[in-house]
């Protein structure tokens, strides 16, 4: 699976060897808890196989970044982190994704459950065609929320750095915002249900860069309170916002487009000295 | 009620800069306080302070080898460009000019310990005293620099060290003048002290010069 043969093996974070990628997402001074953890983690659609024995562990109130070219399984591997890919038919998951040591795929785990506690955030901007206060009220209403709705939208817009830009018109139609609020709105959402985790599927790609520079600013705002987990296609925002990155890679074996894992270490260590030469090939430009 | 927050764009990335600029201040702070050590171990023959110089050079190296990783940090993950990326590449040549200054301090007094304390004459004292004094405030100047990001200090600089260049001329042509009485081992000795104090104060300059690249994205024309 590795393309280095002398390659030491990885150690997860539960400190148990296993054979694979290289994985140092760990300092010895690291006091961040791992939160969830990807254990030869398989995913396929029908016959075919979309990612191969991915093992990564994720820190609780870090940055993660998946990076790597079209095709390796990126955002597949972070869909299958609160179960989207269940709304897929033909998609299967084997090995197992933890939660707070919880296997989400084992038996009597209901996914809205799982989805409530690891909330997502898109690629385009998605809110409900209702208003700004519906847009962030949906989901509790739903959950059937106890306490004072208007404190927990002002609070849950706030945390999105929205309110000021939006008290005065919550009950304007979302659409009515701008994209970059249009995303904001849909952080808000997904924060509204109290979640632990985010995941963010390219969220600022559909954005301009100053739209995208909030979203950035606010990742790392939030990261105090919620582990955040971003695919993202541009390097340097990986570079920028997350604390440790993982960089996936593609093999093409009798037609069939695989993604891996090849590298998954602290940021600073990807964009300065990556382990892997495919790694900085990848970074460097001169390859993907 | 909720405390409301607006999002300032870029704002821990900024963060980032103004605590490299605080801990070069700090660390010119560091040089500084040791040139002015060094100095006195000099004018008092202080020798019993030697070791306290060469063991203060330490913190200095470290702050360094810190600072310049990160540094490198913010250059590899923050993209910077214009006047970010301008200050960032000043910060790395400042590093080195204190670094050095903080050697050269180190070497003054080990020079001292060689001759076992500067021959007691009343024109050297005087002349090396001054010396001392105009080093320390060039080097000071471009701390100050630092401080202020005042790109206008290093425009001056290199005039205002020509009194540290005036001294020195000054201190060879009276150690040569009593290299009989004094004999070779504490001329040799005096001509060094005198050069590294001038290099001390080429140091500041270039210091200031860096701060005036950073703000005003040149260097002085003398640079």
């Amino acid at each position: 699976m590795t393309d280095d043969p002398s390659a030491p093996p990885a150690r997860t974070a539960t400190g148990i060897e296993a054979e694979g990628p290289r994985v140092t997402g760990g300092t010895p001074d690291d006091d961040h808890a791992v939160i969830i953890e990807l254990d030869n983690l398989n995913v396929f659609y029908g016959d075919f196989q979309a990612v191969e024995s991915v093992n990564l562990p994720v820190r609780e109130k870090e940055v993660t970044a998946f990076i790597g070219p079209s095709g390796c399984g990126k955002s597949t591997v972070l869909r299958s982190i609160n179960r989207m890919n269940d709304l897929i038919e033909s998609a299967r998951v084997d090995g197992s994704v933890t939660y707070h040591g919880v296997d989400l795929y084992g038996p009597g785990v209901d996914p809205v459950q799982v989805r409530r506690h690891i909330g997502m955030v898109f690629q385009k901007p998605n809110p409900f065609p209702k208003s700004i206060y519906d847009n962030v009220a949906f989901g509790p209403k739903i959950a059937g929320y106890p306490d004072d709705m208007d404190d927990l939208v002002e609070q849950s817009l706030d945390r999105a750095a929205l309110w000021d830009e939006v008290k005065d018109k919550l009950h304007e139609s979302a659409y009515a915002l701008s994209g970059g609020q249009q995303q904001r709105l849909c952080i808000a959402r997904a924060i509204a249900t109290s979640p632990d985790v985010l995941l963010m599927d390219e969220p600022a790609s559909a954005l301009d860069p100053i739209a995208t520079l909030r979203i950035e600013e606010l990742m790392y705002e939030l990261k105090q309170d919620y582990t955040i987990i971003i695919v993202t296609h541009n390097m340097q925002q990986a570079a920028r916002v997350s604390d440790r990155t993982a960089f996936f890679s593609v093999n093409v074996d009798s037609g069939q487009r695989t993604g891996r894992l090849v590298e998954f270490t602290e940021t600073a260590r990807i964009f300065t000295s990556p382990d892997k030469q495919e790694t900085e090939d990848y970074i460097t430009g001169r390859f993907g | 009620m909720t405390e409301h927050h607006e999002i300032e764009l870029r704002h821990h990335f900024d963060d980032e800069l103004d605590e490299i600029r605080l801990s070069l201040v700090d660390m010119g702070s560091l040089v500084l306080a040791n040139i002015r050590r060094a100095g006195t171990v000099v004018l008092e023959n202080r020798l019993d302070e030697v070791d306290s110089v060469v063991a203060a050079d330490l913190p200095i190296n470290e702050a360094n080898d810190d600072l310049e990783a990160k540094v490198f940090r913010i250059l590899a993950l923050q993209q910077p460009v214009a006047t970010d990326l301008r200050f960032l590449v000043a910060s790395t040549r400042i590093l080195y000019e204190m670094e050095r200054t903080g050697d050269l301090a180190v070497n003054i007094v080990k020079s001292m310990n060689r001759i076992d304390g500067v021959p007691s004459e009343p024109v050297l004292e005087a002349i090396l005293g001054q010396l001392i004094g105009a080093a320390a405030g060039m080097f000071s100047r471009g701390v100050e620099a630092i401080t202020t990001m005042d790109a206008d200090i290093g425009l001056g600089a290199d005039a205002e060290d020509e009194e540290t260049d005036r001294l020195t001329s000054e201190l060879f042509s009276a150690v040569t003048a009593r290299q009989d009485d004094l004999g070779l081992e504490a001329s040799v000795a005096l001509f060094y002290i005198g050069r590294f104090l001038e290099r001390i104060a080429d140091h500041g300059v270039n210091i200031a010069q860096n701060i005036t690249f950073a703000v005003a994205g040149s260097f002085p024309e003398d640079h």
